[in-house]
């Protein structure tokens, strides 16, 4: 009986499988990555000058039927300071310390029925539409351990979306918070102040909220202009940086704590004449008495022409309550500071881009250079160096010594 | 010198055994003017065709016009200095002219794979169009004035992308002409006000024998800034079809090849693909 239930529910499949087999398709993409950095100065807390680092990603999308698609990304990390874990295992949280050895980059089902969307699992949701900086994209944690060249994280969690002729209506719902990766204690993205050197700074932890996070987003593609309206209600995923003196006197142990906050955004995006108008703010509000509550925003202007790209703008920020917390935030770090970018393609192998922001009180200031070139079908060579100079009380100045250059020899397939 | 023949057999096939059986396919299938990536077409040239540049023209629309197409490109991209590209692209097509909607998604290199344009044409007005660069998990809308710009490293322009519609220009004929030996009606095109467009007007050659769209060329005031080529000319489920496209920047001296492949006319496709929805998914 056992058999021939086996046997049934094998031919069920099999006539299920073919029977969705012209309209399945499935597709991958990846790529093997070898990075190098070179340090001119060594830092306080740091005297490694040379890191390697090493990247495998490979996803695959698979689309058994017209409505439903599935998506799954792996990565596989190795680094010669100690960023990655040591420990071979399949990580799926991303809620480590440090980079995991393998990590489930992506592992999405989507389902679509007429304007409607649904993704479920691990995946990216981006929102906001400047370039500078997004102060509307709550659900898009990062990696700072190289503060200046970041990578999302993706996150867990269901987001749906109906388009309704030009409006489109996104609920997000994430079950538990995924932090940003902060600046390793021991190494140079976290800066020690000049009177702090010589002590040891002990790792605490982090308390990462047990809570969910929600937000639902209204967004306008019109012919004119584009906008969205959004509402987040969740947690800051860059945190305070809670301190205290270790009884033994010698040491500082640092925690991570990541406040409730309630976001209310707004984006836009008009094209004139001679640049596109872009801009971005959120209201951050917390019912903690001792974060900050302000107004992050952006706006910018963007102009592509002949083979250059150019965009520059101004990040701001206003405080409506002052706190008592200490937060890490990159985000508000390069608020009030004018920002650029431009980018030149010199044929159709070899680009050029330099970026930069300066403090408007010039305590701070960054420039990066990159050029690219691809050889062949599969290969691509970068080069970057980033300038960075400052005061050490600045958010940009504080990285003084972490001017550095590398070089990425990337082979996609 | 192929083309030439192609042009030939063309003639040949309207004329003798291509058949009745082939003309009611075509009256059932619309036709058109897909000025670039999308097609030129034609069956035969009716005897009265008007001179009327006009006529011309919207009898070119209306044998390429269909109710949707799928083809797979190959792009090479040839720049003076003697470097080259090679991408790949699959288009799909949902409608046709002024009322169509287009999804273009790379699919090679590997690098730039999942990149994808969603094109909204509309009749009266210049195209929307939206770019997503999975990379960055981003789409970024294509400002009117970013139209003139080259798409993604090769030689034609995002407003190369678009599809035209009859009504968006107007229109003189300028003679007759030969281009690779097929005699032309030569065109001039003006885009209407309502057109926003990079070009203050176009030159188009159009086949008499089948009304293929055989080459444009396209000016900023009185200089030829790029030149379109179709060749390459077979039938494709009854529609006349170029399957090979080779656009000129004439101000950097750059060359992009698109070879089409794998054309199909009138498959099923669903309306929420074309969607920035869609194209987010890969």
């Amino acid at each position: 009986m056992r058999k021939a239930i086996g046997a049934s529910a094998l031919v069920l499949w099999s006539t299920v499988w073919i029977g969705t087999a012209d309209a399945q398709s499935i597709s991958q993409r990846g790529f093997v990555e070898g990075r190098g950095f070179l340090f001119p100065q060594t830092a306080p807390n740091d005297t490694t000058r040379e890191i390697g680092d090493a990247l495998f990603r490979e996803e695959v999308f698979l689309k058994p039927a017209g409505w439903i698609q599935f998506a799954a990304g792996l990565d596989l990390r190795a680094n010669s300071h100690d960023q990655v874990e040591d420990e071979w295992r399949i990580d799926f949280a991303d809620r480590g310390v440090r980079r995991p050895r393998a990590a489930i980059r992506r592992l999405t089902a989507t389902v679509t029925a007429r304007g409607f969307t649904l993704d479920v699992g691990k995946q990216f949701i981006r929102w906001g539409r400047a370039d500078i900086l997004n102060p509307t994209d709550r659900f898009a944690p990062r990696d700072y351990l190289n503060v200046i060249d970041t990578d999302f994280l993706p996150v867990l969690g269901a987001r749906s979306s109906v388009q309704i002729r030009n409006e489109t209506f996104e609920a997000v719902w994430v079950p538990r918070l995924t932090p940003s990766r902060l600046p390793l204690f021991n190494q140079r993205w976290t800066a020690v102040p000049a009177d702090a050197v010589g002590i040891s700074i002990v790792d605490g932890g982090s308390d990462v909220p047990r809570g969910s996070q929600f937000g639902v987003r209204w967004n306008h593609s019109g012919g004119r202009f584009e906008g969205a309206l959004s509402y987040f209600d969740g947690f800051n995923h860059l945190p305070d940086i809670g301190s205290r003196v270790l009884p033994s006197g010698a040491a500082i142990e640092l925690t991570r704590t990541y406040p409730a906050i309630r976001t209310y955004g707004a984006d836009l995006a008009v094209p004139t004449g001679l640049f596109t108008l872009k801009s971005e703010v959120a209201y951050f509000t917390s019912p903690s008495s001792t974060s900050e509550e302000y107004v992050l925003y952006v706006v910018e202007m963007e102009r592509q022409t002949g083979e250059w790209l150019l965009d520059g703008g101004y990040a701001g920020d206003v405080v409506t309550k002052t706190g008592a917390s200490f937060p890490f935030a990159p985000d508000r770090g390069v608020a009030k500071s004018i920002i650029g970018r431009a980018s030149y393609t010199v044929d159709p192998r070899r680009t050029v881009a330099i970026e930069g922001a300066v403090r408007q009180n010039g305590d701070g200031f960054y420039v990066k250079g990159e050029f690219s070139e691809a050889w062949g079908q599969h290969w691509r060579m970068t080069a970057t160096g980033v300038g960075i100079s400052g005061d050490e009380g600045d958010f940009l100045g504080q990285y003084h010594r972490n001017s550095h250059a590398s070089v990425a020899l990337r082979f996609s397939f | 010198m192929n083309k030439g023949r192609e042009g030939r057999d063309a003639r040949h096939g309207q004329g003798g055994r291509d058949s009745l059986r082939e003309i009611r396919v075509m009256r059932r299938r619309l036709a058109g003017l897909a000025v670039l990536v999308c097609v030129g077409t034609g069956l035969q040239a009716r005897p009265n065709a008007a001179d009327d540049a006009r006529q011309i023209v919207e009898e070119a629309q209306k044998r390429t016009t269909v109710s949707s197409e799928r083809y797979e490109g190959l792009l090479q991209s040839f720049v003076a200095s003697g470097k080259t590209s090679e991408k790949r692209w699959t288009v799909e097509r949902l409608g046709s002219h002024g009322q169509s909607k287009e999804v273009i998604r790379f699919t090679a290199p590997a690098e730039v794979k999942g990149v994808a344009l969603l094109v909204l044409n509309h009749p009266d007005r210049a195209s929307d169009q939206w770019m997503w660069t999975p990379a960055i998990e981003r789409d970024r809308r294509i400002a009117l004035q970013d139209r003139s710009t080259r798409f993604f490293g090769t030689d034609f322009s995002f407003e190369d992308l678009e599809e035209r519609d009859v009504n968006q220009y107007d229109y003189a004929l300028l003679g007759e002409d030969a281009i690779d030996g097929a005699a032309c009606w030569k065109i001039q095109s003006t885009p209407r006000e309502a057109k926003s467009s990079q070009y203050t007007h176009s030159i188009i050659w159009v086949r008499k024998d089948n009304y293929v769209v055989a080459q444009v060329d396209s000016y900023v005031m009185t200089k030829a800034v790029r030149q379109v080529k179709y060749t390459n000319i077979s039938n494709i489920q009854g529609i006349w079809t170029a399957r090979e496209v080779t656009m000129t920047d004439l101000r950097r001296g750059s060359i992009t090849r698109l070879a089409l492949d794998k054309i199909e006319y009138n498959v099923p496709l669903a309306e929420a693909n074309f969607t920035l929805q869609a194209i987010r998914r890969q």
